[in-house]
């Protein structure tokens, strides 16, 4: 462990920690922008300047390694009054036009502007970029609001591994790119949707979310996705009951912030009327057990119960309880009348390794056969 | 080949060249090939065909730059027993005269003239009769530079002390000057640590501009413990209107190469990148030819000179970004990745080029290593002055008499450089102002001409002594229009990485616009200081920390003509 004193306190920190992560850590918060925890170093924001051993020139502290007996100032009036110009020359290529913006609430260069009270810039207003592309249904890439912090880049380099974007030209004409500009589609882009949620702007942002609310008026749901066995943490911005993007969020312990495309777009199944909300049994073995076409009464309080699923002719919605024990019913003849070999388990990649170990368990021992695969084998 | 068999080589290239009884250069660097060189050339080798002279009489050689580009293009011309006589401005008009004067013409049957390979006979009789006129036509007085005259007398040639005399595709004529003396040296006596040693205490400083000592570079690179370590010579020189480290490279390759191949004996590195920017097309094929020759005669490859020392060298050429030119932008360029900076430390001594241990040396600073060597680390140190050592090329520019390439010891003052070597400002305008460092250096009004040139008194005055452009502007100049064009410059070749680089340029330039166009109050004037602070203080690598220079130095010795512009709310032009 080494110690470094920031702004007078004294802080534990690892070795090839940096200040800022050391400071983040200890609740010293840094203005920052272009860092990210997860990725890799950039330095091209210079909000997160400190002052090193009281040096003059003030030093990006997202890159600075912790040295032993280090004093860091975080804030002072000229690193605000740096900060300060910063954010204004942000913003000098930035439209100011939160109201209407839909990443108002959650953008960070908002938060930075209102955090220094800036509310205009001083400078020429000049956006360096006004190309707007929509040309996939996923996300939509507003260039005008980029602030060329490189953070997509990485991601879809780092995390994803794909690289499909970079910088291209340079200067003020810098931007974000595809290879030769061409459509995302023919891109490697693999829609992962990892560069729209670490976007600190509405550079990039989800399709589906364009004029549907603002980011406060939005419910939150959390759950896990249920596409694989990962157990992918997800939090879904609903609107109204419907949802508008799924995200995942720092604290998720699986994935971290970060989704595949399965996980943050394949959720359009949720309001699907075609979709399965109870099990079914087949009308003529419903009758044999002396139920009527009407079948089990979805409760009140569900969240299921705002659609009535629709079934087909052959089929009558039963209750769990119920449904497994026509299951069990006739598994049991099965073996009785064939023998256990009769029966074969095919399990799923959906569940999680310890559902698929009980499901092995169960058709071993209580089925009694070894007749059980998995579909990830094939 | 070993030491013996090179020495061998060198011996039989300095009889060859001893058997002429006189030898005529003529410049065919990029400088001289734009007044016209090439043709030059070619007329000086139809007209001594013409001469039919015996064998002996005259070589003709084409060489690199001599120094006072404004000149050109120039003819050199070594008779024996005799001083060197140097000839400016020789057009094609004049290569007649010359080769008239130097070469006899002989007595040969006109007759029953035979054709040569590229001349017909009748060729050759039309510039015989030319030669013959030639000959009765007045003195060629007002070509002959004098070679005492204070441009030459003022200089110390170390870097460039073969340049202009030797062939530069000839590795031959390299060595007959002393060429790979040092290297052999090293191989021979020296440890790594030796080496180094030699350098710190010459005290060579890097002569890309940040003026970092190279013998401690070279030292924390040769204590790190790596399997692989690289050298990487930085030629990309970007600077508008410098071209020192292009005339090396182009005009004595194989000192650059020397230096390079000794730097990699004294850290430990097996192999080395010349990155060469794409627009010096002649320096990248000079190079490769260069290297293409030291591997033939075992001077690079898997032992060196016959030594146990194993090095290799290859080219890597520049897309034509200034931004590349700094460090780590470049290692990423060598990478093949986008060249952008990053931010340091880790500093390319312990993370360099994928990951190793690297050191970067300019071009410069490179082919100061070989006479170090040769002649100690103490006798460089004697040159210049106390802080910083040994001799600087300048590109010298701008609105001069004489105009050229200088390699002058430190400590000379900007006066001697002004009024002695470049001969004061043309016509009837004077002296305003020196602009060194290129776009990231700044302007040095006239009270301070007598300051001694070195990196600290530069620094001091608010400048860099940077790779060595050196452009001197005189009173038709104004100085925001100054400032404007090479805030210009930086912002077309900011990277775009850091937000104070790339969107601060642009509202400097956009402040400058307003105030240049007399639109300007006071206010603006504030906020353009302002601005240009905060754009030093926070930009992440060195282009955005010096771009705002050229503005701050004229705000700072030239504000009244800011005031003027402010006051009159008149445009300049």
């Amino acid at each position: 462990m080494i110690e470094i004193i920031i702004d007078g306190k004294k802080i534990q920190a690892q070795p090839g920690m940096t200040v800022l992560e050391a400071a983040l850590e200890n609740g010293i918060d840094i203005p920052h922008l272009c860092y990210h925890p997860e990725l890799s170093i950039s330095g091209g924001c210079r909000l997160c300047i400190v002052k090193v051993n009281d040096g003059l020139n003030p030093i990006a502290s997202c890159g600075l390694a912790c040295q032993d007996g280090m004093t860091i100032q975080t804030r002072d009036e000229e690193l605000t009054a740096l900060r300060r110009d910063i954010i204004d020359l942000f913003i000098s290529d930035h439209p100011l036009d939160c109201v209407t913006c839909d990443k108002s609430g959650s953008c960070l260069l908002q938060k930075y502007a209102y955090e220094f009270g800036i509310s205009e810039t001083s400078y020429d207003l000049e956006i360096s970029k006004e190309l707007f592309q929509d040309d996939n249904p996923i996300f939509i890439r507003d260039h005008q609001y980029c602030i060329l912090c490189g953070r997509c880049v990485r991601v879809c380099d780092e995390i994803t591994g794909v690289h499909a974007i970079d910088f291209a030209n340079r200067g003020f004409e810098s931007s974000i790119a595809t290879p030769f500009d061409g459509p995302m589609i023919d891109s490697s882009c693999v829609f992962c949707g990892n560069c729209v949620q670490v976007c600190p702007t509405a550079a990039l942002m989800p399709a589906a979310r364009m004029n549907r609310g603002r980011e406060w008026e939005l419910d939150r749901v959390n759950t896990i996705c249920a596409y694989c066995g990962v157990g992918c943490e997800i939090e879904y911005a609903l609107k109204d009951g419907e949802i508008l993007y799924a995200q995942s969020t720092p604290e998720a312990t699986v994935n971290g912030e970060f989704l595949c495309a399965k996980g943050r777009y394949g959720w359009d199944y949720v309001n699907n009327p075609d979709r399965l909300v109870s099990p079914l049994i087949r009308k003529d073995l419903a009758h044999e057990l002396g139920m009527t076409d009407e079948g089990w009464e979805i409760p009140e309080d569900s969240p299921l119960s705002i659609r009535k699923p629709k079934i087909g002719d052959n089929y009558v919605p039963v209750d769990w309880d119920t449904a497994i024990e026509v299951v069990a019913d006739r598994l049991a003849d099965t073996v009785k009348k064939h023998g256990p070999d009769s029966i074969m388990g095919l399990a799923s990649a959906r569940c999680t390794n310890e559902e698929n170990y009980l499901y092995q368990k169960f058709m071993r021992a209580a089925i009694g056969t070894n007749n059980i695969d998995h579909c990830a084998r094939l | 080949m070993n030491y013996e068999q090179l020495e061998q080589l060198a011996q039989e290239e300095l009889e060859r060249q001893k058997a002429f009884k006189r030898r005529m250069f003529c410049c065919t660097s990029t400088a001289c090939l734009s007044a016209g060189a090439g043709e030059t050339h070619e007329s000086l080798t139809q007209a001594i065909t013409a001469c039919k002279s015996e064998e002996n009489e005259v070589e003709l050689i084409r060489t690199g730059c001599m120094g006072l580009c404004s000149r050109g293009p120039l003819v050199r011309i070594e008779e024996n027993g005799e001083d060197p006589l140097l000839y400016g401005d020789v057009s094609t008009e004049i290569t007649h005269q010359i080769v008239g004067k130097h070469v006899p013409l002989e007595d040969v049957d006109e007759d029953n003239l035979e054709d040569d390979e590229e001349l017909s006979s009748q060729d050759i009789l039309q510039l015989r009769e030319s030669l013959r006129k030639a000959k009765k036509k007045k003195e060629l007085k007002d070509h002959i530079i004098q070679l005492d005259g204070p441009f030459f007398s003022k200089q110390v040639k170390i870097v460039l002390d073969t340049t202009g005399r030797i062939d530069p595709e000839k590795l031959e004529d390299y060595l007959a000057h002393g060429g790979y003396k040092a290297l052999s040296k090293v191989l021979n006596e020296m440890s790594p640590e030796d080496v180094c040693n030699e350098i710190l205490k010459s005290g060579l400083r890097g002569r890309g501009g940040a003026g970092f000592p190279t013998g401690m570079k070279w030292n924390f690179v040769r204590q790190e413990d790596a399997q692989q370590k690289y050298v990487i010579v930085n030629g990309d020189e970007g600077d508008p209107g410098a071209y020192m480290d292009r005339t090396v490279m182009e005009d004595d390759p194989h000192r650059v190469l020397e230096g390079m191949i000794i730097c990699a004996y004294a850290v430990g590195a097996s192999y080395g990148y010349l990155y060469i920017r794409g627009e010096y097309p002649i320096a990248i094929d000079r190079i490769r030819k260069a290297i293409r020759s030291a591997r033939r005669r075992g001077i690079l490859g898997n032992s060196v000179m016959g030594s146990e020392f194993s090095f290799n060298a290859d080219v890597r050429i520049g897309a034509g970004a200034f931004v590349c030119g700094e460090e780590t932008a470049l290692i990423h360029s060598v990478e093949g990745k986008r060249g952008m900076p990053r931010m340091r430390p880790p500093y390319p001594s312990t993370s360099g080029l994928w990951g190793k241990p690297t050191v970067i040396n300019n071009v410069e600073t490179m082919a100061n290593v070989p006479a170090i060597v040769k002649n100690g680390g103490g006798w460089f140190a004697d040159i210049g002055t106390d802080e910083s050592k040994g001799t600087k090329v300048f590109a010298l520019a701008g609105q001069l008499k004489n105009t050229g390439l200088i390699e002058v010891p430190m400590g000379i003052t900007l006066r001697e450089i002004v009024y002695e070597i470049g001969d004061g400002c043309p016509g009837e305008h004077d002296f305003k102002a020196a602009q060194t460092g290129g776009p990231s250096g700044g302007c040095i009004p006239a009270e301070y001409l007598e300051t001694p040139i070195d990196y600290e008194n530069l620094n001091k005055l608010g400048s860099i002594m940077g790779s060595g452009g050196l452009v001197i502007i005189d009173d038709s100049t104004q100085m925001p229009d100054f400032a404007r064009f090479f805030m210009d410059f930086c912002m077309d070749e900011s990277c775009g990485k850091c937000l104070p680089c790339r969107v601060g340029t642009v509202q400097i330039r956009k402040l400058l616009d307003k105030v240049i166009a007399g639109n300007g109050e006071l206010q603006d004037l504030e906020a353009l200081e302002n601005l240009c602070e905060l754009v030093k203080k926070t930009s992440l690598c060195g282009l955005g920390q010096s771009a705002p220079n050229p503005v701050i130095s004229t705000l700072k010795y030239f504000k009244h003509e800011y005031d003027r512009l402010i006051q009159d709310q008149v445009p300049t032009d």
